[in-house]
């Protein structure tokens, strides 16, 4: 390791002024600010856009899991000795065997337009007059507004298909890559945690299972 | 009659209120610290995607503990640890690798100047490759000295460590980036 004159030190410390060091070190000590400035300019000014939401999204996300599970079934999973009778056993195993779980679904809130691998083609659209850009974001796209919306024609309204998966999301439009707006047209909403409402949009398969 | 401007909420209001279960109260502390703990975490991992990872699981790590925060008025300060101590585990746990030129922030179009930009891409790239070079502990330092600017007793503060050992990790970066760098520092 190369050492540094502990005068040097003190300097980039904000111990000493520049006048305080010896001719000879004033130069390293302008080189050392000039490095160290360039290394505080490179640090980004701040957080990237929607990270807040995303942050929120996961914590929501994690609530919903948590609270899925209600208190009962909690108790009911938790591992303890009981007795039970051979017949009351296969009762309860046929039983379960028996139990259908239908996932719940609500119907579509856009036209949707075929699918592949799963997945369904969903039409976004949102009327933006005036606006030089709409992009797309929900829990689909990690919250990040990546999805660019168009609007070729100039008729203020803006659209693009996007390929889902079955089951509801979340999705906002962001107006000129800073204004986030429900869609108006949404068949339901849900508070966002930041004052506004996400927009919700329920895909259910081709077939509709 | 001019009209009174809303009283901003104190850090240990929305953090009594977050505990209730206002998602609004924790969604303003998200909002409040997340570009000094991004930046921070950028710095120290040297990618913005990773940073965001970091930044993320910090933000819910703290959303799931906040009833163990002692000090709900410096919930800030709580949260800039856990992130400080997520970014440490996130290096110790990562393999040692170069940093991308698209990973290097804050180039593109600085000054119009296509030389200049370049000169600057070819010494942040330097800087950030032999940041990485640098341990984990003394980086911290760093970063928290000459990026986010704070007093050794600030650092001291946040991080529990003694003034005397944080300026040796500062001292020792510097000397590091001196043998590192080379041109210029010596």
């Amino acid at each position: 390791m190369t050492g540094m004159d502990p005068r040097l030190q003190a300097y980039l410390d904000g111990e000493l002024q520049l006048e305080d060091l010896p001719v000879e070190l004033r130069e390293l000590a302008a080189g050392w600010d000039g490095l160290l400035d360039q290394f505080a300019r490179s640090a980004p000014a701040g957080a990237p856009l929607g990270l807040d939401r995303r942050v929120m999204s996961g914590i929501r996300a994690e609530r919903e899991s948590t609270n899925r599970v209600p208190k009962w079934f909690a108790w009911a999973i938790r591992p303890r000795l009981i007795r039970v009778s051979p017949l009351a056993g296969l009762a309860v195993a046929a039983a379960l065997m028996l139990a259908i779980v239908r996932p719940w679904s609500a119907g579509p809130t856009s036209l949707e337009e075929g699918s592949v691998a799963g997945q369904v083609y969903v039409q976004f659209l949102v009327e933006a007059g005036g606006a030089e850009s709409v992009h797309l974001a929900g829990d689909f796209s990690e919250w990040q507004p990546t999805i660019s919306l168009d609007d070729s024609d100039g008729d203020g309204i803006w659209s693009g298909r996007v390929p889902l998966e079955p089951g509801v999301h979340e999705y906002m439009f962001v107006i000129d890559g800073s204004e986030w707006v429900s869609d108006p047209n949404a068949a339901g909403s849900r508070d966002d945690g930041f004052g506004r409402r996400n927009s919700l949009l329920a895909v259910s398969s081709v077939s509709g299972t | 009659m001019r009209e009174t401007e809303p009283r901003q909420r104190t850090d240990g209001e929305l953090v009594r209120q977050a505990l209730d279960g206002s998602e609004e109260a924790y969604a303003e502390l998200v909002r409040r610290y997340q570009d000094l703990l991004y930046r921070h975490a950028e710095r120290m991992a040297g990618s913005p995607d990773e940073a965001e990872d970091i930044v993320q699981l910090a933000f819910i790590k703290a959303y799931r503990n906040l009833a163990t925060c002692q000090n709900p008025d410096h919930v800030g300060a709580w949260m800039y640890r856990i992130t400080a101590n997520a970014c440490k585990d996130h290096l110790k746990s990562r393999r040692s690798d170069g940093v991308a030129i698209d990973d290097v922030p804050g180039l593109a179009g600085e000054d119009g100047d296509p030389e200049r930009a370049l000169e600057q891409l070819d010494l942040r790239s330097r800087i950030d490759s032999a940041l990485r070079r640098l341990p984990v502990d003394q980086r911290e330092a760093f970063v928290m000295k000459h990026v986010e600017g704070m007093s050794y007793q600030e650092m001291g503060e946040l991080l529990g460590v003694s003034v005397p050992a944080l300026k040796m990790r500062v001292h020792r970066a510097r000397e590091d980036l001196q043998e590192l760098l080379g041109e210029g520092t010596t």
